[in-house]
């Protein structure tokens, strides 16, 4: 069979496992309680600075234990105006690659802190989100955002993380990665939202630079359209970056499902890059993620993924797969442990690394 | 806590593993194709500008680009900006180091092609201080470019290490006995290993040697994405006079790779900053 066959049997498969509803990867928590990521995310495509309703979830919900604090809870509030937050994530990384030694580190991955005056109560902000470790202060997001009066729209502008697919939390993904549309490049621009009913959708226009010097005058155009139900949804994203030397269009379906303790989360994307040479821009990549609630505050995240780094060269597909634990003890603090296996090409020693880990995220 | 392990649970898992297998697919075999997974004997998909054995990977880049191009000039004792780019220091000198036109931005800043000064000076961006390189041309094409930029979207990976059994210096910036012009931000020292940062406060150092040896204050850490270098920044910037760096080897306080290889005895280099 073909390698086209073989690709075109994977996406019917991907397609009929989403429109049959049956089981198929930190967006789990929308899926698993049946919320848009506004719900709990200051940022309405998720991510960032929890809203007061996600504080009180991570507090509440979340954790194995909840520690006693009284009648009050962490919303972050500073001022009836002024909002922070904060994630700082650290951890114990082994590293196996064949034919060198293992090498073993403590990292402190990230420290960010994040910043909302909400000048006008419900209708106009301003967000900030800087990562403040390791090394110098690094802008991640910055913009102003505006509400609709029923909250049903939005205009924000500045820099931010473009909408596409799943946010994932692992940022190594291979779909984050290849997507090239992740939560460490983000854009300058502006983005329209609209949220009403079970649907969420997002267009953006941005500079496509990825937060970098703009050169010529050429835009990246990103849209997501999202329908959400209490126990399902699936999405649709597209991205056009008109870049120098040729254009680059990123397209993805995503699909999350909750079943009993399991909630699943898939992502397929492909990538047609006309600005890469050497053949090196046409790759697709995807994902499934089941993220099994074994108890409160005890979630195991097995995650498989797929990548073709280049569609026009046959036997040179990559997997990855992941295990990890999440234990949440306590509220605002979570221990994750976990093994991720590369899997390559024999002749790529890069491409079969192993990774062993435990990292502690602390956030509020 | 409890945990039960019911058949409604497992048939979704085992469910789940059997999908993901063929959504996912498998690895490849690797049959036909070079270390990179470019097919072997074939021409890629280059335009004809670019070298056709090029791909995505440090080794690629080095041997394509930064050898027969970029060492005509960034060589030896006198190379501009004290960058080395033959194939002893290109990456040591690259990978997380600030660069020396533009302090505030790394020459590569891994997974960030747009914010790597490299990058900015093969493109001529209007942020650079100085020319577009190579200097007076030809410039490369928007394919080797892109090649450059895949590589450092991709992590800005190394050529892959050798084993080694003890910790060495394989690259300095400036390099011994030089003459730089003032001041200096940056001090570079690139090493076959990765670093055990824990050691570093403790065995590198500074001194002015035009001030009775006396010790520079500064700031020590590894490069970004790159702790095979070691990055000194003075607290203030060095001003004209004669410099020695220190770094500490052959006993329990020698500076150590993370693998526990030590450096087996000091190590130090002199230059000597001049004025403009």
């Amino acid at each position: 069979m073909s390698k086209r066959w073989v690709a075109a049997l994977r996406w019917l498969l991907l397609g009929l496992w989403l429109a049959a509803g049956c089981a198929y990867g930190e967006p789990y928590l929308a899926v698993q309680t049946g919320l848009k990521c506004s719900q709990c995310h200051v940022n309405p495509t998720g991510g960032g600075l929890r809203a007061p309703y996600g504080d009180v979830f991570a507090q509440t919900a979340l954790p194995a234990t909840k520690l006693d604090t009284g009648p009050d809870l962490w919303t972050g509030n500073l001022s009836s105006f002024l909002r922070i937050g904060g994630d700082l994530r650290t951890e114990a990384l082994a590293t196996e690659v064949p034919h060198s030694k293992t090498l073993s580190q403590f990292e402190l991955e990230q420290a960010r802190v994040y910043l909302e005056a909400e000048v006008i109560p419900s209708r106009l902000l301003v967000y900030v989100d800087e990562q403040v470790a390791p090394g110098g202060a690094l802008n991640r997001e910055a913009y102003a955002l505006y509400w609709s009066k029923n909250h049903d729209w939005y205009v924000k502008a500045g820099q931010m993380y473009l909408p596409f697919g799943w946010r994932l939390q692992d940022q190594s993904a291979f779909v984050r990665q290849a997507s090239g549309i992740n939560m460490t490049t983000p854009d300058e621009g502006v983005e329209f939202g609209w949220l009403r009913g079970h649907w969420d959708a997002q267009v953006d226009v941005s500079n496509g630079t990825a937060g970098g010097p703009v050169n010529d005058n050429r835009k990246e155009f990103t849209s997501q359209v999202m329908y959400v139900e209490s126990i399902w949804r699936m999405g649709m994203a597209a991205s056009y970056n008109d870049k120098l030397g040729g254009g680059r269009g990123t397209y993805g379906l995503f699909a999350g499902l909750h079943t009993g303790p399991i909630t699943w989360l898939a992502e397929g994307d492909v990538i047609d890059d006309k600005s890469q040479g050497f053949g090196a821009g046409r790759m697709l990549a995807s994902l499934v993620e089941a993220n099994w609630l074994i108890a409160r505050g005890n979630n195991l995240k097995i995650t498989g993924e797929y990548l073709d780094p280049n569609r026009d060269v046959s036997n040179n597909g990559q997997t990855r797969w992941s295990i990890v634990y999440e234990l949440t003890p306590i509220q605002f603090a979570q221990i994750r442990a976990g093994v991720r296996y590369y899997d390559g090409i024999p002749q790529s020693d890069t491409q079969n690394t192993r990774q062993y880990f435990i990292e502690l995220h602390g956030f509020f | 806590m409890s945990i039960q392990l019911s058949r409604p649970i497992l048939v979704p898992v085992a469910a789940s593993l059997c999908l993901a297998a063929l959504v996912g697919g498998c690895a490849g075999n690797g049959k036909g194709l070079d270390a990179n997974g470019n097919p072997i004997g074939t021409q890629s998909s280059a335009p004809s500008s670019a070298p056709t054995t090029a791909s995505a990977a440090f080794q690629s880049i080095q041997d394509t680009v930064f050898t027969p191009i970029c060492t005509r000039c960034h060589i030896g004792a006198n190379a501009p900006e004290g960058l080395q780019l033959d194939e002893a220091h290109s990456y040591a000198l690259l990978v997380g180091v600030p660069s020396a036109e533009v302090p505030s931005v790394l020459r590569v800043k891994a997974g960030d092609p747009a914010n790597s000064y490299l990058i900015q000076k093969l493109q001529g961006s209007s942020g650079i201080v100085g020319v577009q390189m190579p200097f007076g041309g030809p410039y490369l094409s928007q394919s080797t470019i892109g090649m450059i930029q895949q590589w450092i979207t991709n992590g800005a990976p190394p050529a892959t290490a050798t084993a080694s059994a003890a910790l060495q210096v394989t690259a300095t910036m400036p390099v011994d006995r030089a003459l730089v012009d003032a001041p200096v931000a940056t001090i570079a020292v690139g090493f076959n290993e990765h670093t055990d940062a824990s050691y570093l406060n403790g065995a590198v150092h500074l001194q002015n040697m035009s001030a009775a040896a006396a010790t520079v204050p500064v700031m020590i850490d590894q490069a970004e994405a790159n702790p095979a270098t070691v990055l000194l920044t003075p607290l203030a910037p060095l001003g004209p006079g004669t410099y020695r760096i220190t770094i500490h080897g052959g006993d329990r306080t020698a500076l150590t790779s993370v693998t526990g290889d030590a450096l087996a005895a000091d190590y130090s280099f002199t230059f000597t900053v001049g004025i403009p």
